[in-house]
């Protein structure tokens, strides 16, 4: 489990540095940013995992969301990964954006040809955090996840199927109910195939219906103007039902005015390091 | 008392030794070592009457048979032997009790100290005196029973000189059992002089072998064996240790009490000193005064002396200057007399007779004409002188101004002294300037009035002795007028100027329900109970510690002029807080105390915004609403009630930092709960407008929906779990107000507010329902992080 580093920048105090490795679970080399506060040079950090969206890799949030400044004064790492195996070779992988590379979805494949590489619930969940805890002053106690989007849906998923993994999760614009959104149907029909049964264990909403008591406290922000909204990929209504039915405490704040991009994420990325601050440093 | 009666025996010794232990008892010493096994015998088997007659013989018999001498002699050199043996362990004790007294100087003298032991142990037993070493020990023990660090060096110096002696008396020996021989000739000395003391006597037989308990009966260390055959047989025992133990004990008690005597003595001499020095003064007074009166007569009799002389020899010279012109003109008619008796004379011899005709005629009628002057022969003044009266009523007077005293002058009242004042009684002081002779002062004194009635206060009159008096039974935070006269047999004197004293407030009253606190303050109020006005308040206040120390004020808060203050504390303390009231005359007594904690935020109801829909149940935190209909229709309005808004207002604490409580809520309740300016328009919707900030919970058909309003708008925002309970934090510094899902922790929303004053705590029931307030409570966690 070498680590390559590939770039290193001073940020508030800190550092973020991008890494190469080569993963087992996925096959092939990832590359993942980390921030190290200022903090981590002398003690042990909680860590927060960050996942991204659709079409993203490792450096569209490390470079976007100006989470660094909340990050150092909270003492937090955080690790943003890629979003999907890359350069695997697969047939159709670079054929659509939704799809694919760029477009893991967070889901164990269990369809040809994905099943090989398109691990990367498995990635997430353990091969990474047990890279990270070898190669870096962290707490392994201490880890909460958030995301955007498809890493939104990716955070909440993660979160409800690990009981006691995760100390907080949030989300910015979650896909939540992917079983019944375009997105989630193309890929899910993609990774792990047409019986649609076997979905509901990537689904949030499902997930919530049929989880063991969580005791999450999940934020979620949602742009009022985000065109996925209006466009019934993301689908929170069903979620934030499923959960008031099932009293899992949510806070689902829909933001007037924002849309799904970056700028929506930087607006509110502070209340969010806050709020998994708030349970990673208790 | 044994160590007592134990120094008396070291003085009697002392004083007997430097005579004997030189004197020449050596043919003696020879003996006993033989004679003493005699009767070592006869003590351990014979029986013990037979020693228990033995003191009075001693008493009784001032010449005894040598024999008899010699025996006890043998006695004493055999316990010396003994009690050296043991001395040893005694020895630390002397030491202990040296060091116990600052002796340490004379440790070089430790070795001596062993040989003095045999004096210490010695005077541990009741002292058997005859005649004289009696009563002069006696005399010693009075005189210095009151120093007995003294005593104890001088037991030690005689243990020295005891040895010294010794030491002249056998210089060729050497050794710890030359030596115990040569204390036992010196012992023996004693013995024979007659200080005969028969029970150490027999006790040191029994010590002979190490002794290891202690008889308390007898006062004297004994073996066991004895306590189970010998004599001791029914006598009361202690290991010779604890034994050891309570003497020293008992000897430190009494060294105790006798430097507290010692202290006492010092004190009364002192006290002495100054009534040595009283005296003197008394007498030069009075002696000074007698001076003057006396001087003063004298010189009036003098004076008076002086005058008498000069008129009578006045009259005496008046008297002589009359009597000297009355023999002048009287020489004068004797010349004339004779001038004319010779004339005549001539005539007669006057031959020729016209001549003597011529001449007679003239010298008839010359003689006629004298003769016809009457001769004043009466004395002009007489020889007595007129009777003059000595006048000694003046000198009378005077004299008997010496005894007899003038009525005194006019005393001099003191002002108000501070802390010469409780709520309900004075205490006046005046003086004299003068040395008149006062017998008693006649106080008066009535409540000053400012209105026209004054003459209906009654007076009130007082006799003291004493130049002060405290007066009881006044009304508090009164104004008393005291004016002062002295009286004496001769008179009273004109009162003295009035003076107006001041009675202390009474206690304020806190108003425990209008008590508001936080983590770092309380704002406390009272009323006053006085009509007239104070000068200003002090609050006092005790950190209650788990120790319950309750009554030490830790703090005071001085001159505050209204009845409230707000005071600073420190977080999660327990605090009683009470309230004086002060004015000239001092301070009240202590208001009832409050208990304040300062866990969390503390809060009241302002009854006086609550809407008249609105109701407050008895606990004062629980609002409770039955009906809605026509909130506005014709129900009183009062001036500061909420009018549309079925509200109240809390009274928060106006203190800068964090503040939390939290409401508890029932799910099918509509309500709106936040924060609010005083000021908060009363006929407006709490949240609708920009001087209030409030999150409101509605029920719609499909959900609950929660708004976090303020100036009438509110974010979008979804709550999958409706809150039970609601902590709200209100965090001035960080310009946050929060709300949270206090059962889960969950933060709920934020407002971001720079609070341009300090706000209240509003709460507000749009159905029927209650809201119950909890306050006081610390804050948890999840409010670190908002």
């Amino acid at each position: 489990m070498a680590l390559k580093q590939v770039s290193s920048n001073k940020c508030f105090e800190g550092f973020q540095k991008v890494f190469e490795h080569d993963s087992t679970e996925l096959k092939c080399k990832m590359k993942f940013g980390i921030y190290l506060p200022p903090k981590a040079e002398t003690g042990k950090c909680p860590v927060l995992y960050w996942l991204s969206g659709l079409t993203c890799t490792e450096q569209n949030f490390i470079t976007k969301a100006g989470f660094h400044q909340a990050a150092a004064e909270h003492g937090l790492i955080v690790v943003a990964p890629d979003t999907s195996p890359r350069g695997c070779n697969i047939e159709g992988e670079d054929e659509s954006w939704d799809f694919g590379t760029g477009a893991g979805f967070y889901v164990d494949a269990t369809e040809d040809p994905w099943k090989t590489n398109y691990r990367m619930y498995s990635y997430i969940k353990d091969e990474l955090p047990k890279l990270i805890n070898a190669n870096f002053p962290t707490d392994p106690e201490r880890m909460s996840i958030f995301g955007h989007s498809m890493g939104g849906h990716g955070a909440l998923i993660l979160a409800l199927k690990n009981p006691g993994k995760y100390k907080s999760v949030s989300a910015f614009a979650p896909i939540c109910n992917p079983i019944q959104c375009q997105w989630g149907k193309k890929a899910f029909g993609g990774y792990l195939g047409s019986d649609t049964s076997k979905w509901e264990a990537y689904d949030a909403t499902q997930l919530v219906k049929s989880c063991p008591d969580s005791h999450l406290d999940f934020l979620i922000d949602q742009g009022k103007d985000d065109q996925f909204l209006s466009a019934g990929q993301l689908l929170p209504d069903n979620f934030i039902a499923a959960c008031t039915e099932r009293k899992i405490p949510v806070v689902f704040r829909l933001q007037q005015g924002y849309d799904h991009s970056y700028f929506f994420i930087a607006t509110f990325i502070n209340d969010h390091i806050k709020h998994h601050a708030k349970y990673l440093n208790a | 008392m044994s160590s007592r009666s134990g120094n008396t025996q070291e003085y009697e010794t002392r004083d007997q030794l430097p005579g004997r232990s030189a004197s020449p008892l050596v043919p003696e010493t020879s003996e006993p070592e033989t004679e003493g096994l005699v009767f070592y015998h006869m003590d351990l088997y014979g029986s013990k009457e037979r020693f228990d007659i033995f003191p009075e013989e001693s008493h009784g018999q001032g010449d005894r048979s040598l024999e008899d001498i010699r025996e006890e002699s043998a006695l004493s050199s055999k316990k010396l032997q003994s009690t050296q043996e043991a001395g040893y362990d005694l020895g630390k004790e002397v030491e202990e009790l040296a060091k116990m007294y600052g002796l340490d100087e004379d440790r070089e003298k430790e070795l001596e100290l062993l040989g003095g032991h045999l004096v210490m142990v010695e005077s541990k037993r009741p002292p058997t005196h005859t005649g004289k070493a009696g009563s002069q020990g006696s005399l010693y023990n009075a005189s210095k029973s009151s120093s007995p660090v003294k005593d104890q060096s001088q037991s030690i110096k005689q243990q020295g000189f005891i040895r010294e002696a010794s030491q002249d008396e056998d210089q060729n020996k050497a050794g710890a059992d030359d030596e115990a021989q040569s204390h036992a000739r010196s012992r023996e000395g004693l013995s024979s002089c007659g200080v005969s003391d028969e029970r150490s006597s027999q006790a040191v037989s029994e010590e002979e072998e190490a002794a290891d308990v202690f008889c308390s009966t007898c006062k004297i260390p004994i073996r066991a064996f004895d306590k189970l055959f010998g004599e001791h047989k029914d006598h009361e025992v202690a290991q010779l240790p604890s034994a050891v133990e309570s003497e020293k004990e008992e000897i430190h008690k009494n060294m105790c009490r006798l430097e507290e005597q010692i202290a006492q003595m010092e004190n009364f001499a002192s006290h002495l000193e100054e009534i040595f020095i009283t005296v003197e003064e008394n007498f030069g007074r009075q002696e000074q005064n007698f001076e003057v009166h006396y001087n003063d007569a004298v010189q009036v009799l003098a004076q008076k002396y002086e005058e008498q002389v000069e008129a009578l020899g006045e009259e005496k010279r008046k008297k002589l200057e009359a009597l000297y012109g009355q023999l002048v003109s009287c020489g004068e008619h004797l010349d004339t007399c004779k001038e004319l008796t010779d004339t005549t004379q001539e005539l007669y011899l006057e031959n020729d007779k016209a001549d003597f005709i011529k001449a007679a005629v003239t010298m008839v009628d010359r003689l006629q004409e004298f003769l016809k002057k009457e001769v004043d022969l009466e004395l002009s003044v007489l020889p007595d002188f007129e009777e003059r009266v000595i006048d000694f009523s003046e000198v009378e007077q005077l004299m008997n101004s010496i005894n007899t005293i003038s009525a005194p002058c006019a005393p001099v009242i003191n002002p108000q002294a501070p802390n010469a004042a409780t709520g309900t009684s004075l205490r006046v002081c005046w003086g004299l300037f003068s040395d008149d002779t006062v017998e008693c002062y006649q106080l008066c004194y009535k409540p000053v009035s400012d209105e026209r009635c004054s003459e209906e206060q009654a007076e009130h009159m007082l006799k003291v002795k004493e130049t002060y008096c405290t007066i009881t039974n006044l009304l508090p935070n009164t104004q008393y007028e005291f004016w002062v006269s002295a009286l004496n047999a001769s008179g009273i004197s004109p009162p003295s100027e009035r003076a107006v004293y001041v009675t202390a407030p009474s206690p304020p009253a806190i108003k425990t329900k209008k008590i508001r606190s936080c983590e770092n303050a309380a704002l406390v109020c009272w009323e006053s109970r006085d009509i007239n006005p104070v000068d200003s308040y002090m609050v006092e206040l005790s950190k209650l510690t788990d120790e319950e120390n309750g009554d030490i004020i830790t703090e005071s808060i001085i001159g505050i002029p209204n009845c409230e203050v707000l005071i600073h504390l420190q977080p999660t303390q327990r605090y009683h807080i009470s309230v004086r009231a002060l004015n000239l005359g001092g301070s009240s007594e202590r208001s009832e105390p409050v208990l304040i904690h300062t866990t969390g935020t503390y809060f009241c109801l302002n009854e006086d915004t609550a809407h008249p829909l609105l109701a407050i149940l008895d606990d004062g935190f629980t609002i409770a609403c039955d009906e809605l209909e026509n909130p506005e229709c014709d129900l009183p309005i009062y001036d500061n009630s909420f009018t549309r808004c079925i509200g109240i207002l809390g009274s928060l604490i106006p203190f800068p930092g964090k503040h939390y409580w939290e409401v508890e809520v029932e799910e099918d309740t509509e309500y709106r709960i936040g924060v609010a300016f005083e000021n908060t328009p009363r006929h407006g919707y709490l949240g609708a407008n920009n001087s209030s900030w409030c999150m409101r919970h509605i029920i719609t058909p499909s959900r609950h929906k929660y708004e976090f309003l303020h100036s009438g708008m509110t974010p979008d925002i979804r709550i999958t779990i409706p809150p039970r309970r609601i902590g709200i934090l209100l965090d001035y510094e960080n310009c946050k107000l929060s709300f949270f899902n206090a059962d889960i922790a969950q933060h709920l929303y934020t407002f971001n507010s720079r609070f341009q004053h300090f706000v209240h705590p509003c709460f507000a029931l749009e159905t029927p329902g209650i809201l119950r307030i909890h306050n006081g409570i610390a804050m948890p966690l999840c409010t670190a992080f908002p």
